[in-house]
Protein backbone atom coordinates (compact mmCIF):
# COMPACT_ATOMS: atom_id res chain seq x y z
CA UNK A 1 0.00 0.00 0.00
CA UNK A 2 2.86 2.39 0.85
CA UNK A 3 4.71 1.53 -2.37
CA UNK A 4 1.51 2.07 -4.28
CA UNK A 5 1.05 5.52 -2.71
CA UNK A 6 4.64 6.39 -3.63
CA UNK A 7 4.11 5.28 -7.22
CA UNK A 8 0.82 7.18 -7.43
CA UNK A 9 2.52 10.34 -6.22
CA UNK A 10 5.19 9.86 -8.89
CA UNK A 11 2.57 9.36 -11.61
CA UNK A 12 0.67 12.44 -10.42
CA UNK A 13 3.80 14.58 -10.63
CA UNK A 14 4.42 13.34 -14.18
CA UNK A 15 0.78 13.86 -15.18
CA UNK A 16 0.91 17.41 -13.84
CA UNK A 17 3.92 17.98 -16.06
CA UNK A 18 1.81 17.06 -19.09
CA UNK A 19 2.64 13.36 -19.31
CA UNK A 20 -0.57 11.84 -20.68
CA UNK A 21 0.59 8.23 -20.26
CA UNK A 22 1.13 8.83 -16.53
CA UNK A 23 -2.52 9.83 -16.08
CA UNK A 24 -3.64 6.88 -18.22
CA UNK A 25 -1.67 4.63 -15.87
CA UNK A 26 -3.51 6.20 -12.91
CA UNK A 27 -6.84 5.45 -14.64
CA UNK A 28 -5.85 1.81 -15.20
CA UNK A 29 -4.82 1.54 -11.60
CA UNK A 30 -7.94 3.01 -9.99
CA UNK A 31 -10.82 2.49 -12.45
CA UNK A 32 -12.02 -0.85 -11.05
CA UNK A 33 -12.09 0.42 -7.47
CA UNK A 34 -13.92 3.63 -8.39
CA UNK A 35 -16.42 1.70 -10.53
CA UNK A 36 -17.17 -0.81 -7.76
CA UNK A 37 -17.50 1.96 -5.16
CA UNK A 38 -20.04 3.76 -7.37
CA UNK A 39 -21.80 0.52 -8.24
CA UNK A 40 -22.29 -0.35 -4.58
CA UNK A 41 -23.70 3.04 -3.61
CA UNK A 42 -25.75 3.61 -6.79
CA UNK A 43 -26.87 0.02 -7.44
CA UNK A 44 -26.84 0.56 -11.21
CA UNK A 45 -24.07 -0.57 -13.58
CA UNK A 46 -24.79 1.96 -16.30
CA UNK A 47 -24.76 4.91 -13.89
CA UNK A 48 -21.62 3.57 -12.21
CA UNK A 49 -19.82 3.32 -15.56
CA UNK A 50 -20.89 6.79 -16.73
CA UNK A 51 -19.94 8.41 -13.45
CA UNK A 52 -16.59 6.57 -13.35
CA UNK A 53 -15.72 8.23 -16.64
CA UNK A 54 -16.82 11.63 -15.30
CA UNK A 55 -14.77 11.13 -12.14
CA UNK A 56 -11.54 10.58 -14.09
CA UNK A 57 -12.30 13.47 -16.42
CA UNK A 58 -12.81 15.81 -13.46
CA UNK A 59 -9.73 14.44 -11.73
CA UNK A 60 -7.67 15.16 -14.85
CA UNK A 61 -9.03 18.69 -15.14
CA UNK A 62 -8.37 19.53 -11.49
CA UNK A 63 -5.22 17.52 -10.85
CA UNK A 64 -3.30 20.72 -10.11
CA UNK A 65 -5.67 21.45 -7.20
CA UNK A 66 -4.58 18.27 -5.39
CA UNK A 67 -2.35 19.70 -2.67
CA UNK A 68 -0.83 16.48 -1.36
CA UNK A 69 -0.24 13.77 -4.03
CA UNK A 70 0.03 11.13 -1.29
CA UNK A 71 -3.69 11.76 -0.53
CA UNK A 72 -4.74 10.94 -4.10
CA UNK A 73 -7.10 8.09 -3.16
CA UNK A 74 -9.33 10.04 -0.71
CA UNK A 75 -9.29 13.00 -3.13
CA UNK A 76 -10.37 10.79 -6.06
CA UNK A 77 -13.13 9.13 -4.03
CA UNK A 78 -14.27 12.57 -2.81
CA UNK A 79 -14.87 13.45 -6.48
CA UNK A 80 -16.71 10.14 -6.96
CA UNK A 81 -18.82 10.79 -3.85
CA UNK A 82 -19.78 14.28 -5.12
CA UNK A 83 -20.67 12.89 -8.55
CA UNK A 84 -22.87 10.20 -7.02
CA UNK A 85 -24.69 12.64 -4.76
CA UNK A 86 -25.26 15.15 -7.54
CA UNK A 87 -26.80 12.31 -9.54
CA UNK A 88 -29.04 11.49 -6.55
CA UNK A 89 -30.14 15.11 -6.38
CA UNK A 90 -30.70 15.33 -10.13
CA UNK A 91 -32.91 12.24 -10.08
CA UNK A 92 -34.85 13.27 -6.97
CA UNK A 93 -34.34 17.03 -6.52
CA UNK A 94 -37.16 17.35 -4.00
CA UNK A 95 -35.99 14.49 -1.75
CA UNK A 96 -33.48 14.57 1.05
CA UNK A 97 -30.53 12.37 0.11
CA UNK A 98 -31.07 10.28 3.24
CA UNK A 99 -34.56 9.35 2.04
CA UNK A 100 -33.55 8.10 -1.37
CA UNK A 101 -34.99 4.64 -1.91
CA UNK A 102 -32.65 1.77 -2.59
CA UNK A 103 -32.45 0.00 -5.87
CA UNK A 104 -30.46 -2.82 -4.37
CA UNK A 105 -32.97 -4.39 -2.00
CA UNK A 106 -33.76 -8.07 -2.33
CA UNK A 107 -35.55 -10.86 -0.54
CA UNK A 108 -34.14 -11.60 2.93
CA UNK A 109 -32.53 -14.99 3.45
CA UNK A 110 -31.69 -16.41 6.86
CA UNK A 111 -27.96 -17.03 7.05
CA UNK A 112 -26.67 -17.68 10.54
CA UNK A 113 -26.92 -21.21 11.80
CA UNK A 114 -27.30 -22.59 8.27
CA UNK A 115 -24.75 -23.48 5.66
CA UNK A 116 -25.51 -21.38 2.60
CA UNK A 117 -24.36 -21.54 -1.00
CA UNK A 118 -22.28 -18.63 -2.27
CA UNK A 119 -25.16 -17.28 -4.33
CA UNK A 120 -27.43 -17.33 -1.29
CA UNK A 121 -24.80 -15.56 0.76
CA UNK A 122 -24.39 -12.90 -1.93
CA UNK A 123 -28.13 -12.35 -2.00
CA UNK A 124 -28.27 -12.13 1.78
CA UNK A 125 -25.43 -9.59 1.86
CA UNK A 126 -26.96 -7.55 -0.97
CA UNK A 127 -30.28 -7.57 0.82
CA UNK A 128 -28.73 -6.57 4.16
CA UNK A 129 -26.75 -3.73 2.52
CA UNK A 130 -29.92 -2.59 0.78
CA UNK A 131 -31.65 -2.09 4.13
CA UNK A 132 -29.03 0.41 5.30
CA UNK A 133 -29.42 4.15 4.73
CA UNK A 134 -27.29 5.54 1.86
CA UNK A 135 -24.88 7.16 4.37
CA UNK A 136 -24.46 3.94 6.34
CA UNK A 137 -23.98 1.87 3.18
CA UNK A 138 -21.37 4.27 1.85
CA UNK A 139 -19.46 4.07 5.15
CA UNK A 140 -19.45 0.25 4.89
CA UNK A 141 -18.33 0.37 1.25
CA UNK A 142 -15.47 2.76 2.00
CA UNK A 143 -14.25 0.79 5.02
CA UNK A 144 -14.90 -2.88 4.21
CA UNK A 145 -14.54 -2.90 0.42
CA UNK A 146 -12.14 -0.01 -0.17
CA UNK A 147 -10.08 -0.35 3.01
CA UNK A 148 -9.88 3.35 3.87
CA UNK A 149 -8.81 4.53 7.33
CA UNK A 150 -11.27 6.60 9.39
CA UNK A 151 -9.39 9.85 8.64
CA UNK A 152 -9.45 9.14 4.91
CA UNK A 153 -13.17 8.34 5.07
CA UNK A 154 -13.72 11.68 6.82
CA UNK A 155 -11.93 13.38 3.89
CA UNK A 156 -14.04 11.55 1.32
CA UNK A 157 -17.33 12.24 3.11
CA UNK A 158 -16.33 15.72 4.29
CA UNK A 159 -17.49 15.10 7.86
CA UNK A 160 -15.83 14.53 11.27
CA UNK A 161 -14.28 11.15 12.15
CA UNK A 162 -16.87 10.79 14.93
CA UNK A 163 -19.67 10.93 12.33
CA UNK A 164 -17.87 8.36 10.20
CA UNK A 165 -17.58 6.01 13.17
CA UNK A 166 -21.19 6.53 14.18
CA UNK A 167 -22.48 5.68 10.69
CA UNK A 168 -20.19 2.69 10.33
CA UNK A 169 -20.88 1.21 13.75
CA UNK A 170 -24.64 1.57 13.39
CA UNK A 171 -24.39 -0.11 9.98
CA UNK A 172 -22.21 -2.92 11.36
CA UNK A 173 -24.67 -3.57 14.19
CA UNK A 174 -27.54 -3.81 11.71
CA UNK A 175 -25.57 -6.07 9.38
CA UNK A 176 -24.42 -8.26 12.26
CA UNK A 177 -28.01 -8.73 13.45
CA UNK A 178 -28.95 -9.90 9.97
CA UNK A 179 -25.88 -11.86 8.85
CA UNK A 180 -24.68 -13.22 12.20
CA UNK A 181 -27.58 -13.24 14.69
CA UNK A 182 -27.09 -14.47 18.23
CA UNK A 183 -27.26 -18.26 18.36
CA UNK A 184 -30.18 -19.60 20.40
CA UNK A 185 -29.00 -22.08 23.00
CA UNK A 186 -30.48 -25.57 22.87
CA UNK A 187 -31.80 -25.36 19.30
CA UNK B 1 -22.51 -4.96 25.80
CA UNK B 2 -18.83 -5.84 25.42
CA UNK B 3 -16.44 -5.54 28.38
CA UNK B 4 -13.35 -5.54 26.14
CA UNK B 5 -10.73 -2.86 26.94
CA UNK B 6 -11.15 -1.50 23.38
CA UNK B 7 -14.01 -1.44 20.88
CA UNK B 8 -14.15 -4.85 19.20
CA UNK B 9 -15.37 -3.23 15.96
CA UNK B 10 -12.18 -1.17 15.81
CA UNK B 11 -10.20 -4.34 16.45
CA UNK B 12 -11.89 -6.17 13.57
CA UNK B 13 -11.51 -3.15 11.28
CA UNK B 14 -7.72 -2.90 11.94
CA UNK B 15 -8.00 0.54 13.52
CA UNK B 16 -6.23 -0.33 16.79
CA UNK B 17 -2.52 -0.03 17.52
CA UNK B 18 -0.50 -3.24 18.05
CA UNK B 19 -0.37 -2.83 21.83
CA UNK B 20 -4.15 -2.30 21.93
CA UNK B 21 -4.69 -5.40 19.80
CA UNK B 22 -2.61 -7.46 22.22
CA UNK B 23 -4.76 -6.26 25.16
CA UNK B 24 -7.92 -7.26 23.32
CA UNK B 25 -6.45 -10.69 22.51
CA UNK B 26 -5.50 -11.26 26.14
CA UNK B 27 -8.99 -10.30 27.22
CA UNK B 28 -10.52 -12.73 24.71
CA UNK B 29 -8.85 -15.68 26.42
CA UNK B 30 -10.82 -15.10 29.59
CA UNK B 31 -14.14 -13.67 28.33
CA UNK B 32 -16.61 -15.94 26.51
CA UNK B 33 -19.12 -13.15 25.84
CA UNK B 34 -16.54 -10.98 24.06
CA UNK B 35 -15.25 -14.02 22.13
CA UNK B 36 -18.78 -14.68 20.88
CA UNK B 37 -19.19 -11.02 19.94
CA UNK B 38 -15.87 -11.05 18.09
CA UNK B 39 -16.87 -14.19 16.22
CA UNK B 40 -20.12 -12.55 15.11
CA UNK B 41 -18.26 -9.48 13.91
CA UNK B 42 -15.82 -11.62 11.95
CA UNK B 43 -18.68 -13.63 10.43
CA UNK B 44 -20.34 -10.38 9.36
CA UNK B 45 -17.11 -9.08 7.84
CA UNK B 46 -16.48 -12.37 6.02
CA UNK B 47 -20.05 -12.37 4.67
CA UNK B 48 -19.64 -8.82 3.37
CA UNK B 49 -16.32 -9.67 1.73
CA UNK B 50 -17.95 -12.62 -0.06
CA UNK B 51 -19.49 -10.02 -2.37
CA UNK B 52 -16.67 -9.83 -4.92
CA UNK B 53 -15.73 -6.78 -6.98
CA UNK B 54 -17.09 -6.71 -10.52
CA UNK B 55 -15.00 -6.19 -13.63
CA UNK B 56 -15.72 -2.96 -15.49
CA UNK B 57 -18.00 -3.77 -18.44
CA UNK B 58 -16.21 -1.24 -20.62
CA UNK B 59 -12.78 0.40 -20.53
CA UNK B 60 -12.69 3.87 -19.00
CA UNK B 61 -11.62 6.39 -21.66
CA UNK B 62 -7.98 7.45 -21.60
CA UNK B 63 -6.75 11.03 -21.90
CA UNK B 64 -6.07 10.46 -25.59
CA UNK B 65 -9.71 9.42 -26.15
CA UNK B 66 -12.42 11.71 -27.45
CA UNK B 67 -14.18 11.86 -24.07
CA UNK B 68 -11.28 13.90 -22.66
CA UNK B 69 -11.46 16.50 -25.42
CA UNK B 70 -12.56 19.98 -24.32
CA UNK B 71 -15.92 21.49 -25.33
CA UNK B 72 -16.32 23.04 -28.83
CA UNK B 73 -15.84 26.73 -27.78
CA UNK B 74 -12.79 25.82 -25.69
CA UNK B 75 -11.38 23.72 -28.54
CA UNK B 76 -11.90 26.59 -31.03
CA UNK B 77 -10.26 29.08 -28.67
CA UNK B 78 -7.29 26.76 -28.07
CA UNK B 79 -6.98 26.05 -31.80
CA UNK B 80 -7.04 29.77 -32.58
CA UNK B 81 -4.19 30.57 -30.20
CA UNK B 82 -2.34 27.42 -31.24
CA UNK B 83 -2.48 28.18 -34.97
CA UNK B 84 0.30 30.44 -36.25
CA UNK B 85 -1.40 30.89 -39.64
CA UNK B 86 -4.65 32.09 -38.07
CA UNK B 87 -2.78 34.39 -35.72
CA UNK B 88 -0.78 35.80 -38.64
CA UNK B 89 -3.96 36.35 -40.62
CA UNK B 90 -5.65 38.03 -37.66
CA UNK B 91 -2.62 40.31 -37.13
CA UNK B 92 -2.61 41.31 -40.81
CA UNK B 93 -6.36 41.97 -40.67
CA UNK B 94 -6.00 44.14 -37.57
CA UNK B 95 -3.16 46.08 -39.19
CA UNK B 96 -5.30 46.69 -42.28
CA UNK B 97 -8.23 47.84 -40.14
CA UNK B 98 -5.93 50.18 -38.22
CA UNK B 99 -4.67 51.71 -41.48
CA UNK B 100 -8.23 52.19 -42.79
CA UNK B 101 -9.42 53.72 -39.50
CA UNK B 102 -6.39 55.95 -39.38
CA UNK B 103 -7.03 57.10 -42.95
CA UNK B 104 -10.70 57.85 -42.28
CA UNK B 105 -10.14 59.73 -39.05
CA UNK B 106 -7.12 61.68 -40.31
CA UNK B 107 -7.65 65.44 -39.94
CA UNK B 108 -8.51 67.42 -43.06
CA UNK B 109 -5.51 67.98 -45.28
CA UNK B 110 -3.75 71.25 -44.92
CA UNK B 111 -4.20 73.79 -47.69
CA UNK B 112 -2.08 72.96 -50.71
CA UNK B 113 1.47 74.04 -50.32
CA UNK B 114 2.59 76.78 -52.53
CA UNK B 115 5.44 74.70 -53.82
CA UNK B 116 4.11 72.12 -56.31
CA UNK B 117 7.29 70.14 -56.12
CA UNK B 118 6.10 68.47 -52.81
CA UNK B 119 3.23 66.56 -54.48
CA UNK B 120 5.34 63.98 -56.36
CA UNK B 121 7.25 63.33 -53.09
CA UNK B 122 4.01 62.38 -51.23
CA UNK B 123 2.97 59.98 -53.99
CA UNK B 124 6.36 58.34 -53.94
CA UNK B 125 6.30 57.96 -50.15
CA UNK B 126 2.83 56.36 -50.25
CA UNK B 127 3.91 53.93 -52.97
CA UNK B 128 7.03 53.04 -51.02
CA UNK B 129 4.94 52.52 -47.85
CA UNK B 130 2.51 50.22 -49.66
CA UNK B 131 5.33 48.22 -51.15
CA UNK B 132 7.00 47.76 -47.77
CA UNK B 133 3.68 46.86 -46.13
CA UNK B 134 3.05 44.24 -48.82
CA UNK B 135 6.51 42.79 -48.31
CA UNK B 136 6.08 42.67 -44.53
CA UNK B 137 2.68 40.93 -44.79
CA UNK B 138 4.04 38.42 -47.33
CA UNK B 139 7.03 37.71 -45.06
CA UNK B 140 4.76 37.24 -41.98
CA UNK B 141 2.43 34.90 -43.88
CA UNK B 142 5.38 32.84 -45.17
CA UNK B 143 6.79 32.51 -41.65
CA UNK B 144 3.38 31.55 -40.26
CA UNK B 145 2.90 28.92 -42.95
CA UNK B 146 6.32 27.45 -42.21
CA UNK B 147 5.50 27.25 -38.49
CA UNK B 148 2.13 25.67 -39.27
CA UNK B 149 3.74 23.07 -41.49
CA UNK B 150 6.22 22.12 -38.77
CA UNK B 151 3.39 21.89 -36.26
CA UNK B 152 1.35 19.65 -38.60
CA UNK B 153 4.35 17.34 -39.05
CA UNK B 154 4.77 17.14 -35.27
CA UNK B 155 1.05 16.44 -34.72
CA UNK B 156 1.08 13.70 -37.35
CA UNK B 157 4.03 12.01 -35.68
CA UNK B 158 2.36 12.26 -32.24
CA UNK B 159 -0.91 10.86 -33.59
CA UNK B 160 0.88 7.95 -35.16
CA UNK B 161 2.71 7.20 -31.92
CA UNK B 162 -0.54 7.36 -29.95
CA UNK B 163 -2.25 5.06 -32.43
CA UNK B 164 0.57 2.52 -32.09
CA UNK B 165 0.29 2.68 -28.31
CA UNK B 166 -3.47 2.07 -28.39
CA UNK B 167 -3.04 -0.82 -30.82
CA UNK B 168 -0.52 -2.37 -28.45
CA UNK B 169 -3.02 -1.99 -25.58
CA UNK B 170 -5.78 -3.69 -27.60
CA UNK B 171 -3.42 -6.49 -28.60
CA UNK B 172 -2.44 -7.02 -24.96
CA UNK B 173 -6.10 -7.13 -23.87
CA UNK B 174 -6.91 -9.68 -26.59
CA UNK B 175 -3.95 -11.83 -25.55
CA UNK B 176 -5.03 -11.70 -21.92
CA UNK B 177 -8.59 -12.69 -22.84
CA UNK B 178 -7.27 -15.57 -24.93
CA UNK B 179 -5.16 -16.78 -22.01
CA UNK B 180 -8.18 -16.68 -19.69
CA UNK B 181 -10.28 -18.56 -22.26
CA UNK B 182 -7.56 -21.16 -22.72
CA UNK B 183 -7.36 -21.68 -18.97
CA UNK B 184 -11.12 -22.05 -18.69
CA UNK B 185 -11.18 -24.46 -21.62
CA UNK B 186 -8.42 -26.58 -20.08
CA UNK B 187 -10.18 -26.60 -16.72
CA UNK B 188 -13.46 -27.60 -18.39
CA UNK B 189 -11.74 -30.42 -20.25
CA UNK B 190 -10.18 -31.66 -17.04
CA UNK B 191 -13.55 -31.51 -15.27
CA UNK B 192 -15.17 -33.42 -18.10
CA UNK B 193 -12.36 -36.00 -18.11
CA UNK B 194 -12.64 -36.53 -14.37
CA UNK B 195 -16.46 -36.80 -14.68
CA UNK B 196 -16.05 -39.48 -17.38
CA UNK B 197 -13.53 -41.31 -15.27
CA UNK B 198 -15.92 -41.29 -12.27
CA UNK B 199 -18.79 -42.61 -14.41
CA UNK B 200 -16.90 -45.54 -15.87
CA UNK B 201 -15.37 -46.64 -12.59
Amino acid sequence: MIFRAVEDADLIRKARGGNVDAFNALISRWDKRVYNYLLRILGNREDALDLSQDVFLKAYQSLRKLEDPSRFAPWLFRIAHNEAYSLFRKRRPEADVDEIPDSVTGAGIAVAGHSVFPIELSLAVTSALGRLSPDQREAVVLKIYQGFKFEEMADVLDCPVSTVKSRLYTALDLLKAELAPVKTRGL
Amino acid sequence: MSCSPFDLREYVLNELADSECRQVETHMKSCAACSDELERLRTTQAALLSLADEEIPQRIGFVSDRVFEPSTPRRWWAAFWGSSARLGFASAAMLSIAIVVSALTRPAPAPPAPIAAHQPDMARIEAQFERRLGEAVARAVAQAEARQEARTRHLLAATEARHNLEMKGIQLAVEQNLTVLERRYTRLRMDLASADFGGTR
